[in-house]
């Protein structure tokens, strides 16, 4: 009888474990796999690469004495409802205007998870009894932070709407802009729509 | 009867040709939207979708230009027509070559979904995000 029951047991376990999902890596160079009604990685390549491909086009950050303007991300806020780090899009962003020499960002201030907290740490050392730790000449002296010239800000809005009875239409837009901080005058902005229409089962957040 | 016919015919002839008028070529006047003509027309069209499925047609790309633009990026302009009858939908990526031909790495370098309507041109614009491009290559593939 007990024999019986392990060889039950030993049937099921071997049935249950062949079904199971394998492990995957996802191929992202030719990523084939089927649309999400969220967002997903490829939605924020989309859209990451369509803002820097026109702010680049735009010429706006093209300087008139050849050097960089010194940039700072701002406030990106998330109005959708997912729970979405907004610097999954930024990060992307931030990396190719660096890359393409018209822009030096600036960790010094900035919206969340823009400012690099060690600037200020260091700093405070300075200027505390610990700095007798540190050679004199590589603590960083006053004054020597560089202001931004310009800000970039946005937000990732959703909109869910009823298509028909079975149909959802979920609308993600993501709208960028780009603000000289000296006059307050808006240089570039820029609205990309992302569309998905599938089942009212699927659930967008 | 044989002539009769003829009238017919010379009639419908007169009434379809007359009644056309070339429009501006920059002007895409669509099925539903424009007067039909002797080729295109209520008879015609279901033959010409046939015909269109059936050989195949698809999208062509006539004309790949690149120009820098004012602040010294790469722009690559795509100028295509859809020849099908039918709605194509594809994505397509862009990657950028410097002048010894090897690839910029790039994150702008991803799958951008396109759809241009049948029988029409169509346009793309990319802008490289490199000074070093001096090239590119493009791969499309079908939008599932």
């Amino acid at each position: 009888m007990k024999t019986k029951i392990l060889e039950i047991i030993m049937f099921f376990t071997v049935l249950i474990a062949g079904c199971a999902q394998e492990t995957a890596y996802i191929d992202t160079m030719h990523d084939d796999g089927k649309a999400v009604m969220g967002l997903d990685y490829r939605d924020f390549d989309q859209a990451a690469s369509k803002m820097v491909q026109s702010m680049l086009g735009s010429g706006t950050l093209k300087k008139k004495d050849a050097s960089r303007y010194v940039m700072t991300t701002g406030r990106i806020m998330n109005d959708t409802m997912q729970r979405i780090d907004t610097d999954q899009l930024m990060a992307k962003i931030e990396q190719e205007l660096l890359n393409s020499g018209q822009v030096v960002m600036t960790s010094a201030v900035g919206g969340k998870g823009a400012p690099d907290n060690m600037v200020y740490e260091m700093r405070d050392i300075r200027d505390s009894a610990q700095s007798d730790e540190f050679n004199k000449d590589t603590l960083a002296a006053k004054g020597q932070l560089i202001a931004p010239e310009l800000s970039i800000s946005g937000k990732i809005l959703q909109r869910n709407i009823r298509y028909s009875n079975n149909v959802q239409q979920v609308e993600y837009y993501f709208q960028l802009k780009i603000t000289d901080l000296t006059t307050g005058l808006r240089f570039w902005q820029e609205e990309t729509l992302i569309g998905k229409r599938g089942s009212n089962k699927s659930v967008s957040w | 009867m044989k002539t009769i016919t003829n009238i017919v015919l010379l009639v419908l002839l007169v009434v379809f040709t007359g009644c056309y008028d070339p429009a501006d070529p920059r002007v895409n006047l669509r099925e539903g939207v424009g007067s039909d003509d002797i080729i295109d027309n209520i008879v015609t069209r279901p033959v010409a979708y046939a015909f269109s499925a059936l050989i195949g047609e698809g999208i062509g790309v006539t004309q790949a230009v690149t120009r820098r633009n004012d602040a010294g990026f790469l722009e690559l302009h795509i100028n295509g027509h859809n020849r099908s009858q039918f709605t194509r939908r594809f994505q397509y990526r862009v990657e950028w070559l410097d002048e010894n031909g090897l690839l910029i790495q790039t994150k702008t370098s991803v799958w951008q979904r396109y759809s241009a309507m049948g029988k029409s041109p169509f346009s793309l614009k990319v802008v490289a995000p490199r000074k070093e491009a001096v090239n590119f290559r493009m791969d499309t593939r079908k939008w599932e």
